[in-house]
């Protein structure tokens, strides 16, 4: 049997292991190990196991992921989100839709501190849907609003989904995080025009809230936006700067959100501990599965299925733009059943290769790409993380319902990749800019 | 099997809390690092070891309690459609074989570990001994296994239909 077959066969019984239910990291590691003894030998597959789960847990810039996931746990057990959502709306609440612009600007904001969709769509559920209630809103149109702003966590830098792209691909985080801010931006700006037609359309769908005056806007600028804003500016600033490495800037950050949360008393000893917990599950989670995918990985070199593929895909009569959108399919298909995080791990080895050697993209653009097609998953049948979530906190309403708003919000991610597609400069202008300064 | 329950998730809980301890900790060395380098121009040596270290330790010992609280991400919903029996001998197969793989790698861990501490190996700035790390690492696996372990006889007790076992499992 060639080892190129023997790969396949590994990626097929990967699958099925998934589909029986055995954790993702677990049936990576499972398959690299059995797939990498079968291609040399057990004890040589046993070393490589023991010694890339110690260096992958040893890591010190995979340490980034567990400060920045903890930084976001804090943000979202310190309630900065209600202060965040309380002045969106206040400035925006009397427009038809206003108070789920406002969600899209509060989300925007707080995933300028929080890298995770599943927290920030958690944290704007929890805030944003009793006020939408109270003002009569479409449930579809609240509930749905609320998934789709989730996705700006994971666009707007830090970002735990650019972390494992940058190091799964050995590109800088600190460029993917500047180049995810302007695509994260346009996301935020096309849900907003999204909800502000869909309302003009059909008014019923958000009635417009008060109209709050001047001086209730000011005054509802203090707690929230101005702490948001230093913590951004000092943790991710300072990694653009060049003050800090990833690292570093994630445990400013953490410790920005901590400092301010204790001072203003909105973190009491429970909910630090909550987010202690909350931060070592899900550390323990990515970490796993980084481990799980780089001996994956390993069995996926000797084999040579990513080489052989990148061949494969050179060889194809077609322009570089049809294959790169027939990958993107791929993504968004698999993004329907995989997690995000699991599937960025378990493609990227394969796919990047392809894209950016064989087709020439630009590796931080197609991390951009990528993320923003993965997070699509987030939200759509049957594994929307986002809609559960959402679902978690309003139980009464169906998912069903859920899901029906989500469409137009799709649709507002395609058409933010589309742009990218047409316009590059929209993911590359920024990290260019500072390359040039 | 309830007393099995309350023993993994005591360990597991205890785990955990280690694992908060070291990620609290990370941070609190890399801030005082920063704060010592530019007020001080005196950085804490081995800074950069020390956070892997603990990192290690946070992920190694936070491993157990996020399988005991099914946190390792999977996916179900296709499995959901079959029928309770037939997930549950899935779940059996699925647990056993996780098992093995995960003792494997505890076995050959400890290997790792008693190699390098032969070797005398140390990290390069601060010195520090490499192996004590590994064997967290190790047993920080073990934990996982134990949780697979308790796992494994809970679903192989929902296949014979054990109403003991179901309950405990839910």
């Amino acid at each position: 049997m060639s080892v190129f077959l023997v790969g396949l066969i590994g990626i097929a019984f990967f699958f099925g292991l998934v589909m029986v239910r055995m954790p993702i990291a677990y049936a990576m590691a499972l398959i690299g190990f059995v797939g990498f003894s079968y291609l040399t030998s057990v004890p040589a597959s046993l070393d490589m196991v023991a010694k890339e789960l110690y260096n992958t847990f040893t890591s010190y810039s995979l340490s980034v992921i567990a400060m920045f996931v903890w930084m976001g746990f804090l943000a979202y057990y310190s309630r900065i989100g209600t202060s965040l959502y309380v002045f969106a709306y206040k400035m925006v609440g009397h427009l038809p839709g206003g108070l789920a612009i406002a969600t899209q600007a509060a989300c925007a904001v707080f995933g300028a501190i929080c890298g995770s969709n599943t927290a920030t769509a958690a944290t704007m559920a929890a805030i944003a849907l009793p006020e939408m209630e109270k003002y009569n809103y479409d449930k579809s149109l609240s509930t749905a609003s609320i998934a789709a702003g989730g996705v700006l966590g994971v666009m707007i830098p830090p970002s735990v989904i650019f972390i494992l792209y940058g190091t799964a691909t050995e590109q800088s985080v600190g460029t993917l995080f500047m180049a995810g801010i302007l695509p994260g931006i346009l996301l935020t700006f096309l849900n907003m025009v999204m909800i502000y037609l869909l309302t003009l359309r059909n008014p019923s769908l958000g009635p417009a809230g008060r109209k709050s005056s001047w001086k209730e806007r000011i005054s509802s600028l203090r707690g929230g936006l101005g702490e948001a804003l230093a913590v951004f500016i000092l943790s991710v600033g300072g990694l653009f700067a060049g003050w800090f490495t990833p690292t570093e800037a994630g445990a400013v950050g953490a410790g920005g959100v901590l400092l301010v949360s204790i001072l203003e008393r909105r973190l009491g000893w429970e909910d630090l501990k909550k987010s202690l917990v909350d931060t070592t599950r899900t550390t323990a989670m990515i970490m796993l599965m980084l481990a799980g995918a780089v001996i994956f990985g390993r069995f996926m070199a000797i084999s040579r299925v990513p080489f052989e593929l990148a061949n494969w895909v050179g060889s194809l009569p077609l322009p570089p733009f049809a294959i790169m959108g027939m990958i993107l399919f791929i993504y968004l298909i698999l993004g329907c059943f995989i997690d995000a995080l699991a599937l960025i791990l378990l493609t990227i080895p394969i796919f990047f290769p392809v894209v950016v050697n064989t087709l020439g993209y630009d590796p931080i653009w197609f991390g951009v790409v990528v993320v923003l097609v993965v997070a699509m998953g987030v939200i759509t049948p049957p594994v929307g993380m986002n809609v559960y979530i959402i679902k978690g906190v309003a139980p009464e309403i169906p998912l069903e319902t859920i899901f029906k708003g989500v469409w137009p919000f799709l649709g507002t991610i395609v058409i933010c990749l589309i742009l990218l597609m047409i316009f590059p400069g929209i993911a590359t202008f920024l990290p260019e800019l500072l390359t040039a300064l | 099997m309830k007393q099995l329950f309350g023993i993994v998730k005591g360990i597991t809980s205890i785990m955990d809390k280690l694992a908060g301890l070291c990620f609290f900790s990370v941070m609190l060395l890399i801030v005082a690092n920063i704060i010592l380098r530019t007020v001080f121009n005196q950085p804490i040596l081995g800074t950069y070891e020390l956070v892997g270290f603990l990192t290690a330790m946070g992920v190694a010992l936070a491993l157990a309690h996020c399988a005991f609280q099914d946190g390792h991400i999977s996916v179900s919903f296709i499995m959901e459609h079959f029928p309770r029996k037939l997930q549950s001998s899935a779940a059996v197969l699925v647990n056993a074989a996780s098992l093995i793989l995960w003792v494997a790698a505890v076995w050959s861990l400890g290997k790792y570990g008693h190699t390098m501490r032969i070797k005398g190996l140390v990290s390069p700035s601060a010195e520090i001994p490499v192996y004590p790390f590994i064997y967290l690492v190790a047993f920080g696996l073990l934990g996982l296994s134990l949780v697979l372990f308790y796992q494994f006889l809970a679903s192989f007790g929902k296949v014979l239909g054990n109403d003991s076992a179901k309950k405990v499992a839910r």
